[in-house]
């Protein structure tokens, strides 16, 4: 057919992924923003997020063998996941913030990096005990319906879902930090934490709110994954990581509209590079992005401050 | 000026501070009483910044009492001291750049957020600062360094403090602004807040407080009335070494 | 009774230890690892111990390898596992079937050494059979993967301890997926096979472990020897300098961008050698041997050993090694049998050896939260202060070892040494330096001075390179230098102090002040691995002038001269700052508030010592605000405000000038 509702159909395929990428990497940009570290960690979140969900579906007794659902059953299970999943996964950014970073504090250098890594490492690894290496079926909760574009473009109902949810996510989240006083403060901080402290602000409790945001965001992710792929293993931190933290660099790290562009940019890229280039180099794409703009536009696209030389 | 000072607000008592191996602060006492401007005096490295910092609870004292209202705070978290109500201006304005006016503001009202009284606090600090009302949705970053210490002041003011202390005014000022500062610092000591002033420009400060301390090298070595400062001549000394007398 | 007696000839036989120099240490020490090393594969009497003992000794190559990347030079590099797999696939392409391209007389001076054959196809264009000697493909392997180390080092060189790693990281996880797909060059997920192994004078290592062993000795043996002998010369404090502080070695004369490529390079070397060792021993590469985890173990090695020790990084790597190899299985087995004792289903299911990486992460981990430094931190003796040491009263030194300074300066002031004209530097709007035009002669000692924020420091950052001026000239004796790079300034001869000392806090006094010495030592790589005569001279002569150096100071600095700065006091660290900064032999020293922190007596001295460098024809630059002090001691005072030089003359003129007054004090106030 006509190349244009091909490269269409890429256009769609490249939001819907950007949406979860945005997710992923509006958490990590959070956390970037407030503490100035690279948390590794997120990304394993991310992954375990995704058992959390599957664990959560098959407490309601939705297993990979049910059948999708409609109408208020769908809303309703939907909205019981994402909330269980959503804390659970918060839960447990602030336990990582407590036990491994709190201690590292005031430390500089790579140290606090490194622990984030060696959490991602343990995380992963219990999951791989717990469920075993192979890939996990994700129960298709919602129903295959499709509506054609342009040709032999179409959208599906997941993709919708995953949009509207996503925008949902993302509106109440800028309400939340540019409206509220709490929002205020968790910018205000990011900016000049002593100054917030001198206002009076508990920096310590700021910093845990925001991992606690971040970290169930990216449980929001990691619904997504599961809905939209149906399949989740104790691996995909790393491929989905390793994208989700490019769109977090390439929009500007510390930027929260900056991840949703990078999130949409790198999904675009992911499935036009797909098309063009071929799925198996995709990587090496998004890879080189990633070192091009650290080198040659550390704030990326949106970010205000450029990471200094020490 | 006041008849009679009222009581002791902040009591700063034999402190010493240490930066890593450097003995900072060396034995300083001042006291600060209610409806007062009392100034702290020194050029550089006198550690008079590092006495602001102590008192906010950004750099513990190794030794020594720090008090307010009687309660000791020496060892208490900013953020708790804040409460208590001392409210900063610090040096070099620290706003948050990419917030607006406004939520700079109501960041200064954060320890009283719940509290009725955010709409005549605001009137009051726009009718000390009209400028401020004028740029209310501008960005505190693109401001000038005038109208940023505005800013930092107001914030300051926003939840009606019992102690104002302010950290080197006018540092990096016009010195026509520099006026205009600490014209304002005088208005609003009549409107009832005391004030604590940090500060480099002698004639300045001096002009406007009360009293003052003179810190050298991290000791007190001078203090009394601002008239009896101004006409020491020891003062020119401590900033400039021995030589000429003072002009004054 | 005699357990106790048991453990004090262990503690004496420690301490005696310890007493020894390092030398001596090494000494006895190095024939008798290797003598060990040699006997094991006969002590063990096993060909699955050796075997896994040979597969040991690539992961000790590789930790070391990464050692020098992130131990010595401080650069966190989380793909290292990149140059594992270029020397793996460089010496597995090179030396099996993968590559067959058409032949030509291109390829016949390679036959003719016989690295390469001429297969005659029926039918087809002739192809190139490669079987490339593994000996010489050690050593291209090596330059292959420094090539790679310093290309991707380079992108790196700006950018600040995390975003490197990850930049790092992002070189990592692109080789094994152009590995994975690159199936004409790699044979794509499936691998090389058939790789040929190493042959030694007609005996062909095959698939003994044996020969294999005794080659991973060698390499690793040759590996520890290079990374001493590095760590202790010339190149291994420039790299410790970078790791500590990047700015104050550029201030010494440290090339960081040199330098910083110069251990990717060797770093990525010693990764190629494990590679190439690795994949002639197992024959085959897939590119799943190469993945970020792989890199996560390296860092655990090192981490685990400690950053920068070489012995910790051997040992941890060796536990690693075996905990992968032997330990987790015995002890799963074990933890089966307690299992079946207590009737724990979950214990006798348990597998550790899986859980690999799981205890991977918990070293991590637990390794940052509690324990930074290592298991196994790098040796250092300090020699304890004997009592007489402590007691002792502060003497003061003599500068009459400074026999370098130039005699035909000292007296008095000559020609213009260092030449400011109209200078501008502007930080986001504000002129921190704004229109500066000032002249200071050779044999001087002018002071600068202003209130709070006049642009001092911005001022000494100017001169010596840390800023780039925005416009006007700055020239020492003549040549511009405004804008040059701090290192190549030092070699022009200006040395600075910093304002809140910038010392290399882990090394020791002697160390820091070696570096100083950096930029007129001339070892290299080379030098510093074989030690030649000339090498070893100029080190002695170094040392010499370091010792000189602390003369100066009497004996504040000489019994502390091994003990690491960040434990000196404030006054001693001033002190090993500025005798840091003689080193350099500068024509020009700047001094930015160095009597910052000294009690009235430790000032006195200071400013002596700061007048016998002028009159030893030192020129020198002062920032103070001691005034009283700096009044005493300079021949000229040059007043800042806000960026502009508002007043210059004698001390006397200074001290009078109504308009310094006013910068100080402020202008008097109409009355209120």
């Amino acid at each position: 057919m006509s190349g244009l509702d091909v490269f269409l159909q890429q256009i769609v395929n490249g939001l819907a992924l950007g949406m979860m990428y945005a997710l992923l990497a509006l958490g990590f940009t959070m956390v970037y923003g407030i503490i100035e570290l690279i948390n590794f960690s997120h990304f394993s979140v991310f992954m375990t997020g995704t058992f959390v969900g599957l664990f959560v579906l098959n407490l309601m007794g939705v297993t990979a063998v049910s059948r999708s659902l409609t109408g208020f059953a769908l809303v309703g299970t939907l909205v019981l996941l994402f909330l269980a999943t959503m804390t659970a996964t918060g839960l447990l950014g602030v336990l990582i913030e407590r036990l491994c970073l709190r201690p590292l504090r005031n430390v500089s250098g790579t140290a606090p990096m490194i622990t984030t890594i060696g959490v991602a490492f343990i995380l992963i690894n219990v999951m791989l005990l717990t469920w075993g290496p192979q890939t996990q079926r994700f129960p298709s909760l919602l129903p295959n319906w499709r509506w054609p574009l342009l040709g032999t473009a179409e959208i599906t109902f997941k993709q919708l879902v995953l949009f509207v949810v996503g925008l949902l996510l993302m509106v109440v989240l800028s309400h939340l930090v540019k409206r509220t006083t709490l929002g205020k403060a968790m910018r205000a901080t990011a900016q000049d934490a002593d100054a917030a402290r001198m206002m009076g602000i508990d920096v310590d409790r700021v910093v845990v709110l925001t991992f606690f945001l971040g970290s169930a965001l990216a449980g929001a992710g990691s619904l997504f994954f599961g809905l939209y792929y149906g399949f989740t293993a104790y691996y995909i931190g790393y491929t989905t990581g390793l994208r989700a933290f490019t769109s977090a660099v390439l929009g500007g790290i510390g930027s929260i509209p900056g991840a949703v562009l990078g999130g949409l940019l790198i999904g675009l890229t992911q499935s036009l590079g797909g098309q063009l280039l071929g799925v198996k180099w995709t990587d090496v794409i998004i890879f080189s992005i990633l070192i091009i703009v650290m080198v040659f536009r550390p704030s990326g696209l949106l970010g205000v401050r450029a990471p200094q030389k020490a | 000026m006041r008849t009679s000072p009222g009581a002791v607000l902040l009591d700063f008592r034999d402190v010493h501070t240490h930066y890593g191996a450097l003995h900072v602060l060396k034995g300083v006492s001042y006291e600060i009483r209610e409806g007062e401007i009392v100034s702290l005096l020194g050029g550089n490295a006198s550690g008079k910044s590092t006495t602001m910092k102590t008192v906010l609870g950004l750099v513990r004292p190794s030794e020594g009492t720090i008090s307010f209202r009687g309660e000791p705070i020496h060892a208490l978290r900013t953020s708790d001291i804040v409460k208590r109500g001392i409210a900063p201006v610090p040096e070099g304005r620290r706003v948050f750049p990419r917030m607006t006016i406004l939520e700079n503001l109501e960041m200064g009202r954060y320890t009283r957020r719940t509290e009725p009284g955010w709409d005549e606090e605001l009137d009051r600090v726009f009718g000390l600062f009209p400028v401020l009302r004028e740029r209310r949705h501008q960005l505190a970053g693109t401001m000038s360094g005038g109208e940023q210490q505005m800013l930092a002041i107001g914030r300051a003011l926003m939840t009606r403090p019992t102690l104002l202390c302010m950290d080197e005014p006018s540092m990096g000022l016009a010195p026509r602004l520099v006026e205009e500062v600490f014209d304002i610092i005088r208005a609003i000591n009549e409107q009832g807040t005391t004030i604590f002033v940090i500060e480099q420009n002698v004639n300045m400060a001096l002009s406007v407080a009360h009293r003052g301390y003179v810190l050298q090298m991290g000791e007190v070595v001078l203090t009394g009335s601002a008239g009896e400062l101004l006409e020491n001549p020891l003062i020119q000394k401590a900033y400039l070494g021995s030589g000429t007398a003072a002009t004054a | 009774m005699s357990a106790l007696g048991g453990r004090l000839a262990a503690r004496l036989g420690l301490e005696r230890w310890r007493a020894l120099p390092i030398s001596r240490r090494r000494q006895i020490l190095t024939p008798a690892l290797l003598g060990i090393g040699l006997l094991f594969p006969f002590a063990s009497g096993n060909a699955g111990t050796v075997d896994a003992a040979a597969n040991a000794f690539t992961y000790v190559l590789l930790a070391l390898g990464l050692n020098i990347v992130v131990g010595f030079a401080g650069l966190l590099d989380l793909g290292y596992a990149a140059f594992f797999a270029i020397g793996a696939y460089g010496y597995g392409i090179s030396a099996s079937g993968q590559l067959k391209p058409a032949w030509s007389s291109l390829w016949a001076p390679l036959e003719w050494v016989g690295q390469v054959t001429r297969l005659v196809v029926p039918g087809q264009a002739d192809t190139v059979q490669f079987h490339f000697t593994f000996w010489p493909m050690l050593a291209v392997s090596a330059i292959i993967c420094a090539i790679f180390g310093m290309l991707f080092g380079a992108p790196t060189l700006r950018l600040r301890g995390d975003y490197l790693a990850i930049v790092t990281l992002g070189f990592g996880e692109i080789v094994p997926v152009v590995a994975r797909n690159w199936d004409g060059l790699t044979n794509g997920a499936q691998g090389l096979g058939g790789i040929r192994t190493p042959r030694l004078f007609g005996f062909d290592f095959g698939f003994s472990p044996y020969p294999y062993y005794f080659l991973g000795l060698g390499l690793v043996a040759a590996a520890v020897w290079i990374s001493i002998r590095l760590q202790e010369s010339r190149v291994g404090r420039a790299w410790m300098a970078i790791r500590e502080d990047e700015l104050a070695a550029g201030a010494m004369g440290v090339n960081h961008v040199y330098y910083k490529l110069l251990a990717f390079a060797m770093g990525a070397a010693v990764g190629g050698l494990g590679g190439t060792f690795y994949v002639a021993k197992l024959t085959t590469a897939t590119p799943d041997m190469f993945t970020f985890p792989v890199s996560v173990m390296i860092l655990v090695m090192v981490v685990l050993g400690g950053l920068g020790s070489i012995r910790g990084v051997v040992l941890a790597a060796l536990f690693v090694a075996f905990l992968q190899s032997v330990i987790l299985q015995d002890l799963t087995e074990y933890v089966h049998a307690v299992g079946r004792l207590v009737g724990s289903p979950f214990l006798q299911r348990v597998e550790l050896v899986t859980s690999l990486e799981l205890i991977f992460g918990l070293i991590l981990v637990l390794m940052m939260i509690f324990r930074r430094e290592g298991l196994w931190p790098a040796v250092r003796t300090v020699s304890a202060l004997t009592r007489e040491q402590q007691t002792a009263a502060p003497s003061r030194g003599s500068t009459l070892n400074l026999a370098w300074a130039r005699p035909e300066t000292a007296g008095g002031p000559g020609r213009p040494l260092l030449e400011i004209e109209g200078l501008r530097k502007n930080f986001g709007g504000v002129a921190a330096a704004d229109d500066i035009t000032l002249t200071v002669r050779a044999g001087e000692l002018v002071s600068v001075i202003g209130p709070n924020g006049s642009g001092k420091t911005t001022l000494f950052n100017l001169i010596t390179g840390l800023v780039a001026p925005d416009s006007g000239s700055v020239r020492l004796e003549g040549h511009e230098i405004g804008g040059r790079p701090s290192h190549e300034i030092v070699t022009a001869g200006v040395a600075r102090t910093f304002q809140n000392i910038r010392l290399f806090n882990n090394l020791s006094v002697m160390e820091n002040l070696l570096v100083g010495e950096h930029a007129r030592l001339q070892a290299g790589v080379l030098g510093a691995v074989f030690r030649p005569p000339r090498v070893r001279r100029e080190e002695e002569r170094a040392v010499k002038s370091a010792l000189e150096a602390v003369e100066m100071f009497g004996n504040r600095l000489l019994p502390r001269i091994d003990h690491p700065v960040y434990g000196l006091s404030y006054a001693n660290r001033r002190r090993t700052e500025i005798a840091r900064a003689i080193m350099t032999r500068p024509k020009l020293l700047l001094l930015d508030e160095p009597a910052a922190g000294m009690n009235p007596a430790e000032t006195l001295e200071l400013m002596d010592l700061i007048r016998a460098f002028r009159d030893l024809g030192i020129t020198i630059v002062l920032i103070e605000h001691k005034l009283d002090v700096v009044m005493d001691v300079s021949d000229r005072v040059v007043v800042l405000d806000h960026g502009v030089k508002i007043a210059e003359g004698t001390p006397a003129q200074v001290r009078s000038d109504d308009r310094v007054i006013e910068a100080y004090l402020g202008r008097p106030r109409r009355a209120a």
